[in-house]
């Protein structure tokens, strides 16, 4: 249907709509218009994926000038593609319906792994032996060696795209990875190169966060995108630990083993190339006297993405002359390592600031903050001086350089903590120096800054205003959309397990609480059909209650309700267990999965209608606490963005838990209880952190119930949705077509549906 | 690391955990004891390269290569000696240049390259520098000024937040106390039955646990990256313009009620000077010309000649 959205004319490639998604549209369309961010949180299975695509692509179509690409970050390789097939829905019905050919060019792009056509690379199994090796064939001074030399391998594939590939852009279209390869091995062109050369002329890009918010990354992918992009992050939700992780550093007794043997070889390799070919040396010295200028002006000139890596003043600086020849820079990191082994050398746990590590380090090993912060920057020269092709082997020295480089620019926002042994084994020293990022804005900033428009989507952002906190942005809008539904189809029930007359769980209370959970369960598989979803908060947690379930009995007797299947921290055996509880849920009587939150399944694994019919939530699912890198980032928190530990702590759990029950709900013909078996639930801070739609429904009547009222309320609820359900019910209520949707009514309907922050 | 041994009589730190390494600075290991026993006489020569050696030179062995040792007790010594500032140069080519040298020095004498040549620029650049290095001496660099500044700054945080929170926490406590005692005092004089009482005062507890909560909430406002305050809508529609007339100069008119007064530039020519005193040559240097006092003059005299009548 063609939708008018505030005088845009958007083709929509469904003949029915959600009063939410026309809702959603609004609102981007508005932060479009402001040029600003947005946050905005609508319910999973409501359709966010195509509201987005056909709004921006409407959007980039009647106004070329302004948005020139959309950049669709997801999260792992079946979203990437789920989301190309939608776009290929819809742009077939822009060409049904405008009846002309457009010219989009829309492609996915991951890594060399995926991608790659080769056959001896891409046989190989790891996704760094596969860079490594691609590398090994590509690199440019490889293949200048080649030119005198016939006999060394090459890659056809790239040879090809070499010569001919950039002539002709790629003909306009929807591409995922698979017609990617396609057309690679069609034309004999390497269908990575091929996608990494595209993404600067086409409209659409779809790829994983890491291209966007990891500096090693970006840096070589998404430097060069326009300004007037519009960048989505779907299922953002997790997106500030993303930042994190990608600026941490965490560097091991092995890592400096590894760098040390780079070292050597790097030493031995400048000793070879001094004999041979002096002339190389000399003209990177040269180089590194004028300064890094080239990449100054491009910066300047605003072509590139900055780099958090990469601190302006380095480009506005020549290399420090303590560093500037090959000798004395690995010299200077033979220091650099000595000193680190030094301090991994260490009986108790040591915590400290960047400004006091850098003190240390100078008055230690006379190493000064400039030379460092050139480390990274003067590495990757070198190892371009050397020539040398294997640069997987160089991951460790790579890491310890922009670790240098990170310690010595921001003095603020990380912290360094060195532990000699993991808690769980403190007789097995394994000292680990954790470079820890507390402060997701520092990774996510260049995207801000340089991109007009960002979008952070997901089903679950409550609260949503921590989110603009955290990251250190501005947004235009920041709204949470309900669900419209015909029939109430999801139930939430908190219920509280544990008896007054209990004692806590610390006086040894536990026992019957497990022993209540488990009743719960077994009356569950009695009454719910099809498949039962129940997480726990973490392994240990759920292997000592199956554990005492099998003592009590209770297995045995859901057992002769539902079969089990058991999430493992192994992904092999996880996706077995998964694929056999698929299986049972479509025959007999149905099964149970104990999971776990913030496990594989609780993130990304969708039980559609009959796969996920209840989902218990046992216990309510916080980080563990003792953590030293977590307590440094909420101290953090605390102090520059006035977020209370206590604060952050339930956001996170909620956010979780919301993860894990909305696995349940994933269309509105679906339905599903979700029930929260635990009464903390029940408190005003938790509840309120739970998502819009799912509080909707959280009613004062379905609070802290025993077992019995449960089993009631979930009968009731489970008679109702078995009757039967058509799309005229659905029809103009949640479901609208065009008429439906022009009438004045549903209009004011709409405008309540996004609750604005 | 637990290979690690000494080479003479080959303990290492396996079999004895109290094991100490020794390096002096040739850059060759010895352990403690060996140590004390070769150089009982306070000096001797390294067992492995013959150099003569001190005993009291002799350190605990930071790292795991002794030659990194050996090379930052070099580099400090060098230091001393080289120890100027980027803004003893004139340009930051020329200080690097001077960096690099340094990192020459230092990289021959840790190598054995050329060890006397090397000593011999050594001392004289101490010679032709004296002063300066006597100045600098004392001198942190900037970058160390830098980090001192911000250790103090981290310092002063880290206690007034300490501060703060003691604070706070007393203050509640204090509150806390206050309030029990108030029911204490109820319920030794109030005639209302005591349940009522209690209930008065569990109702004044909660009302205190929100106020503590709340005020917890309200402390500063985040401020964003932009300067607005965290919680602040903000328009996006823009700012509405204000039109008006734009202003227009228009010279004034003054009115003198006399004769024309000549131009400040004429008063020569038309020889007016000539009865006025020629201006001093210090007079000059201020800015003073004759024609200004003689021009004033010929205002006040010529203003109010013809008065305007009625």
């Amino acid at each position: 249907m063609k939708l008018n959205i505030e005088g845009l004319l958007v083709y929509f490639p469904y003949d029915y709509i959600y009063p939410e998604q026309y809702s959603y549209m609004l609102e981007l369309k508005r932060t479009l218009d402001a040029k600003g961010h947005g946050v905005l949180e609508m319910p999973s299975g409501t359709g966010k994926t195509i509201s987005l695509l056909s709004l921006i692509v409407a959007y980039q179509r009647a106004y070329p000038l302004e948005v020139t690409k959309l950049i669709y970050c997801s999260r792992t390789v079946p979203e990437i593609e789920k989301v190309v097939e939608e776009l290929r829905k819809l742009m077939e019905y822009y060409s049904k319906e405008a009846g002309e050919k457009n010219n989009f060019l829309a492609l996915a792009l991951s890594s060399r792994k995926n991608l790659c056509v080769h056959p001896e690379v891409s046989s190989l199994r790891f996704g760094k032996e596969v860079d490594g090796k691609c590398h090994s064939l590509t690199a440019s001074y490889i293949r200048a060696q080649r030119h005198s030399n016939p006999s060394l391998p090459s890659c056809r594939f790239y040879e090809e795209f070499d010569a001919l590939g950039r002539q002709v852009p790629l003909p306009a279209g929807v591409y995922n990875l698979d017609d990617l390869k396609d057309f690679g091995r069609r034309k004999g062109w390497c269908p990575y190169y091929l996608a990494r050369y595209s993404i600067v002329h086409a409209n659409i890009i779809v790829y994983s966060y890491h291209y966007l918010l990891d500096p090693k990354i970006a840096d070589l992918v998404s430097k060069e995108l326009a300004k007037k992009s519009v960048v989505v992050f779907d299922e953002a939700h997790n997106i500030d630990n993303v930042c994190i992780d990608s600026m941490s550093v965490n560097i091991t007794r092995r890592t400096l083993d590894r760098s040390q043997a780079n070292v050597e070889t790097l030493q031995s390799t400048i000793l070879k190339i001094k004999e041979t070919d002096a002339a190389k040396l000399k003209e990177e010295y040269r180089r590194l006297v004028e300064g890094l200028k080239e990449a100054n002006v491009a910066r300047e000139t605003d072509i590139y993405m900055s780099n958090p890596v990469l601190p302006d003043e380095v480009l506005q600086e020549a290399v420090p002359g303590s560093i500037r020849t090959a000798e004395h820079f690995v010299g200077f990191m033979k220091r650099f390592l000595e000193y680190l082994k030094a301090r991994l050398r260490i009986h108790h746990v040591v915590q400290e600031s960047a400004p006091q590590f850098l003190k240390d380090i100078s008055e230690k090993v006379c190493i000064d903050r400039k030379p460092l912060r050139f480390c990274a920057e003067r590495l990757r020269s070198l190892l371009r001086t050397l020539e040398i092709a294997d640069i997987a082997d160089f991951s460790a020295i790579t890491l310890i350089s922009n670790f240098a480089t990170l310690v010595s620019t921001y003095s603020k926002g990380f912290t360094i903590i060195i532990e000699p042994f993991e808690d769980r084994t403190p007789t097995i020293a394994n000292p680990v120096l954790h470079f820890s990022c507390m402060d997701p804005s520092i990774a996510i900033k260049p995207v801000f800054e340089r991109f007009q428009s960002v979008i952070i989507t997901s089903g679950t952002l409550s609260p949503l205003d921590i989110y603009p906190r955290i990251l250190d942005f501005h947004p235009v809008t920041t709204a949470s959309f309900t669900m419209t539904l015909a029939r109430t189809c999801l139930c939430p029930l908190v219920c509280n397990l544990r008896n007054p007359q209990h004692g806590a769980f610390w006086e040894g209370g536990e026992g019957p609480v497990i022993r209540n959970y488990g009743n719960l369960l077994l009356e569950m598989s009695a009454i719910v059909p099809d498949g039962i979803v129940a997480f726990f908060t973490s392994y240990i947690y759920m292997e000592n209650i199956v554990a005492s379930w099998y003592e009590q009995g209770i297995l045995e007797n859901v057992q002769r309700n539902k079969l089990i299947f058991i999430e493992t921290p192994d992904a092999a055996e996880t996706s077995m267990a998964l694929e056999k509880y698929q299986e049972a849920c479509e025959n007999g009587r149905g099964a149970i999965l104990l999971s776990v939150a913030r496990g594989k399944v609780s993130e990304g694994i969708d039980f559609v209608h009959h796969f996920g019919r209840a989902v218990i939530m046992f216990g309510v699912p916080y980080v563990y606490t003792q953590s030293r890198i977590l307590k440094a980032r909420l101290e953090y928190l605390r102090d520059q963005f006035q977020i209370r530990e206590n604060d952050f702590l339930t956001f996170d759990a909620m956010r979780h838990a919301a993860q894990c029950v909305g696995r349940a709900i994933r269309g509105k013909t679906d339905y599903g209880l979700m029930i929260f078996a635990d009464k903390r639930y029940a408190r005003a801070d938790k509840r309120g952190k739970l998502p819009r739609w799912i509080q909707e429904h959280l009613t004062d009547g379905s609070l802290n119930l025993t077992i019995d009222e449960t089993v009631q309320l979930s009968k009731h609820f489970l008679r109702q949705m078995a009757q039967p359900f058509k799309q005229e019910d659905q029809l103009g209520l949640s479901l609208l077509t065009l008429e439906q949707l022009q009438s004045e009514e549903m209009l004011q309907k709409i405008a309540q549906i996004a609750h604005q922050v | 690391m637990d290979d690690q041994g000494c080479p003479r009589c080959k303990t290492t730190k396996y079999r004895n955990p109290s094991l100490k390494l020794m390096v002096n600075v040739c850059g060759h290991t010895l352990c403690e004891s060996c140590v004390d026993m070769l150089f009982v006489r306070g000096s001797g020569n390294c067992v492995q390269c013959d150099t003569p050696l001190r005993k009291s030179n002799f350190r605990v062995q930071l790292f795991e290569d002794p030659t990194v040792d050996k090379e930052v007790e070099i580099r400090k010594k060098v230091l001393k000696i080289y120890n100027k500032r980027d803004f003893d140069f004139s340009s930051l080519r020329e200080y690097n240049d001077y960096l690099e040298q340094v990192e020459e020095i230092v990289y021959n004498l840790t190598n054995n390259i050329e060890v006397e040549r090397t000593k011999q620029i050594m001392e004289a650049y101490q010679r032709e520098n004296r002063d300066v290095i006597q100045k600098n001496k004392a001198k942190l660099t900037r970058e160390q000024e830098e980090l001192e500044e911000l250790l103090l700054l981290e310092q002063q945080d880290n206690e007034q937040r300490r501060l703060e929170t003691l604070q706070e926490e007393q203050r509640q406590l204090q509150a806390k106390r206050k309030n029990k005692q108030a029911l204490l005092d109820e319920l030794e004089r109030s005639h209302v039955p005591a349940t009522i009482l209690l209930a008065q005062h569990k109702d004044r507890a909660t009302q205190l646990e929100n106020q503590i909560e709340k005020q917890k909430q309200v402390v500063k406002t985040t401020i964003f990256s932009t300067g607005i305050p965290m919680g602040q809508t903000v328009l996006l529609q823009p700012v509405a313009r204000i039109a008006e007339v734009l202003y227009s100069y228009k010279p004034i008119e003054i009115n003198t009620y006399g004769p024309p007064v000549p131009e400040l530039e004429q008063l020569g020519r038309l020889g007016y000077l000539n009865h006025v005193r020629a201006a001093q040559p210090q007079d000059m240097a201020g800015g003073y010309t004759s024609g200004l006092a003689c021009h004033r003059a010929i205002q006040d005299a010529f203003s109010g000649l013809f008065p305007p009548l009625g």
